[in-house]
């Protein structure tokens, strides 16, 4: 969700053609079968084509949800992901983020941040307060997404999205990355990648 | 069974702060946990009523209905307390921020943990009895921690409210659900931490989400039923109030009256997203049949561009009918609040000197300024306010877009943990936070019922912090003495006839102090942040004192999932 791959677009116009009211009935009967499309862009196994696309095996499902609504809404903008969220119902999208969320995290091999660098995301962390939502080690809960272990490239991209108000979805977190230097969000970049 | 020993105890925690993760915060615990029937007889409302001078239980969150937190026991105290040791270590199976309320009634503790579970526990030994794992709704909008701060029974049910905002009763005998009712739409934004208050066949709950721009409640469900009997708008459609310039204390804060009235005129009254949540337990006068609650911060937290007027009735004491949920009185603090410094640690009644010396029925709250505030029970007029319990600096500087430096910082002063009185005493006993921090504002709209903090607050990293334990006289406002701690305090604190408060830090101190003095007498390390508010029972004949150790989301201690006893040999 959120980075714009050509992959991702060839996800997106075959979704929308199976998605369109002649062809509905011919949707697969599963869920395992109606989300298959979306392993073009993120992936088979769960880890994404493209660095720039999220991890959504084992997110959050409240955090998967809220997304695809606010696709949906047209509140988070994306060429891709809106047409394909315009098709679903709010009981669609709870069992797709159900059903990615029941799936392990997987390990993109992604280096532990230097000490150095991680001493300086916790104290970043401890000023702004990010596990007060993301909780311990970042897991996440709920609406909030797990970041630990998150691509590092679409950290960055959504970090960079929330400071220019890109991404609009999340006004409060726009308000708490403009709040911190962004030196100190490259190094949470580098440590949440790791994690 | 789930009961360790103290090895494992302090064993415990020891992760480093830069290792991974180390998966969900739900902890696998032993297979092999069988379910036994909790052996209570059913809670009367009388048992309810005299808690204040029941010696064996702990029937409500904050004691008794007046929220003394002062228990009756003496079995521990200044003399006997050096001999205090664990009785037993339950471990549940959430090891996130842990907040809960110990109740015990009849040699039975029930406790709950993030995520809304709750246990009912053999509180003689530890030994589990039943679990309920509430199936939790997949969308859940949550302030500062997925806690829960407890249940109360009456009659033979437990009563909790969940994070994805349900009222449940369970069969207090097996931890059954009885009846379940939705509070209030998650998706708005509506969450609930807080233990339910239960009077006369009424289930009293809040809400929280005033950082996502609800409008807040106070509500009363049927104890039976779940039916809602009545309900309160803690925002009223006329929210704009009298345009007050000044604060409980006096000091002027730069509103621009001016601008708001354009901005009133452009954009009307903004009732309907101004958040005022109800974080914590609401007292009740059973003499003249009233409730007495504070309501948290206007929505969004720091940008009051967009809800001109004082927000109505944000970060005010309000008093209400309890059969009927009618407004009695209120006072505010802070009008249009643009600091986050709201109104959170809930009220206490007890006794106090009018200003012309004579004893009255009084109110006291401890505010995130760090004052404490003592009311007339009447009428909800201020009779004086305390000396401040931590430095307060630039107060009220306005939230600029590059950060402007104020103290206290934006969690206090006292945050939501309980204070604890002692009357004979005349003493309120609190824990403060000190945390430096710059104030931003930032302009957007609202945005469905997600974070809409209207800016940030962010503790300054080169300033340290600390915590302190403060002891007030709240007949004369002075502070009678202070501890200092290493850092913020966040958790509760109990009083006892024994002389003597106990409450936790972050780094795991558990201690018991002196009432009248601070010295402390005694203390435990229990592994993770000691970060709920004690509780105190007997049973055998011999008195207990337990608290949750599992840490803080909102200050970032370290998490646990242990309920630790300690009793005397």
């Amino acid at each position: 969700m959120g980075g714009k791959p050509v992959w991702f677009i060839a996800c997106g116009v075959v979704f929308v053609a199976l998605s369109s009211a002649n062809v509905r009935s011919a949707l697969a009967e599963t869920i395992a079968e109606k989300v298959e499309v979306c392993a073009g862009c993120h992936g088979q196994g769960g880890k994404p084509i493209d660095a720039m696309t999220p991890i959504i095996w084992g997110q959050q499902s409240g955090y998967i949800y809220i997304q695809l609504r606010d696709f949906k809404r047209g509140d988070r903008k994306s060429e891709v992901m809106q047409p394909i969220a315009s098709s679903f119902e709010k009981q669609d999208m709870l069992a797709i983020a159900e059903y990615f969320s029941s799936k392990p995290w997987p390990d993109l091999g992604q280096p532990r941040s230097a000490k150095e660098n991680a001493e300086r995301a916790l104290r970043a962390e401890h000023s702004v307060g990010c596990t007060g939502c993301h909780l311990d080690q970042f897991q996440g809960s709920g609406t909030v997404p797990r970041l630990a272990g998150q691509s590092r490239e679409y950290l960055t991209k959504t970090i960079a999205d929330f400071r220019t108000r890109t991404r609009g979805n999340n006004p409060g977190m726009s308000d708490l990355m403009l709040a911190t230097p962004p030196d100190d969000l490259a190094a949470l970049e580098d440590y949440l990648a790791g994690l | 069974m789930n009961s360790y020993s103290i090895a494992y105890a302090t064993l415990f925690g020891l992760g480093c702060v830069l290792a991974g993760p180390s998966g969900a915060q739900e902890v696998k615990q032993d297979p092999w946990s069988p379910s036994r029937e909790a052996k209570i007889a059913p809670v009367t409302q009388a048992q309810l009523d005299s808690a204040d001078k029941n010696t064996a239980n702990f029937l409500l969150t904050n004691g008794n209905y007046a929220q003394t937190r002062f228990h009756p026991a003496r079995q521990i105290n200044r003399d006997t307390v050096k001999n205090l040791h664990v009785a037993w270590i339950f471990q549940t199976d959430v090891k996130e921020s842990m907040e809960t309320s110990p109740i015990v009634v009849d040699g039975v503790m029930f406790v709950t943990t993030s995520f809304s579970h709750v246990y009912a526990l053999d509180a003689k030994t530890g030994q589990q009895l039943w679990h309920y794992n509430h199936k939790m709704a997949p969308v859940t909008t949550f302030c500062c921690g997925p806690n829960n701060r407890g249940v109360q029974v009456l009659g033979d049910l437990v009563y909790l409210a969940t994070l994805d905002s349900k009222l449940v009763a369970l069969n207090a005998k097996t931890g059954d659900v009885v009846w379940k009712t939705d509070i209030a739409d998650p998706e708005l934004g509506y969450s609930e931490t807080m233990a339910p208050t239960v009077v006369k066949d009424k289930v009293l709950i809040g809400t929280n989400g005033g950082e996502y721009g609800i409008r807040g409640f106070l509500r009363a469900y049927d104890a039976k039923t779940g039916k809602l009997v009545w309900n309160f708008d803690t925002i009223p459609e006329k929210s704009v109030g009298v345009w007050a310039t000044k604060d409980a204390t006096g000091r002027d804060m730069h509103r621009d009256i001016a601008a708001e009235k354009a901005q009133l005129a452009k954009s009307g009254d903004p009732y309907a997203k101004l958040g005022g949540g109800v974080w914590q337990n609401p007292a009740v006068d059973l003499a003249t049949n009233r409730i007495y609650f504070v309501v948290g911060n206007p929505s969004p937290d720091l940008d009051g561009a967009v809800r001109p007027g004082d927000n109505l009735y944000t970060d005010s004491l309000v008093a209400l009918d309890l059969d009927t949920g009618k407004y009695v009185c209120h006072f505010q603090y802070i009008a249009h609040d643009v600091w986050d410094l709201d109104a959170v640690s809930p009220a206490v009644l007890v006794n106090v000197r009018s200003k012309d010396g004579k004893s009255i029925p009084g109110v006291i709250h401890a505010g995130k300024t760090g004052h404490i505030y003592v009311h007339d029970r009447k009428d909800c007029s201020l009779i004086r306010f305390s000396e401040a319990m931590v430095p307060q600096e630039n107060m009220w500087v306005l939230p600029t877009k590059e950060g402007a430096r104020m103290l206290p910082g934006a969690n206090g002063g006292v945050e939501w943990s309980p204070i604890a009185t002692d009357p004979d005493q005349g003493l309120a006993y609190a824990i403060n936070l000190h945390q430096p921090m710059h104030y931003r504002v930032e302009n957007s709209a609202y945005p469905n019922g997600k974070l809409w903090l209207g800016g940030a607050f962010t503790a300054i990293a080169d300033e340290k912090q600390s915590g302190n334990i403060t002891a007030v006289n709240y007949d004369t406002g002075k502070i009678k003495w202070q501890v200092k701690t290493p850092e913020p305090m966040i958790g509760g604190i109990l009083a006892t006839a024994g002389g003597l408060v106990f409450t936790g830090e972050g780094n795991g101190k558990f201690a018991a102090y002196n009432s009248s003095t601070g010295k402390e007498l005694w203390s435990f390390h229990a592994g993770a942040g000691v970060n709920a508010p004690p509780s105190s029972y007997m049973v055998g004949g011999k008195q207990y004192i337990v608290v949750g150790a599992g840490g803080n989301t909102q200050v970032n201690f370290r998490r646990g999932n242990n309920i630790v006893a300690f009793t005397l040999d």
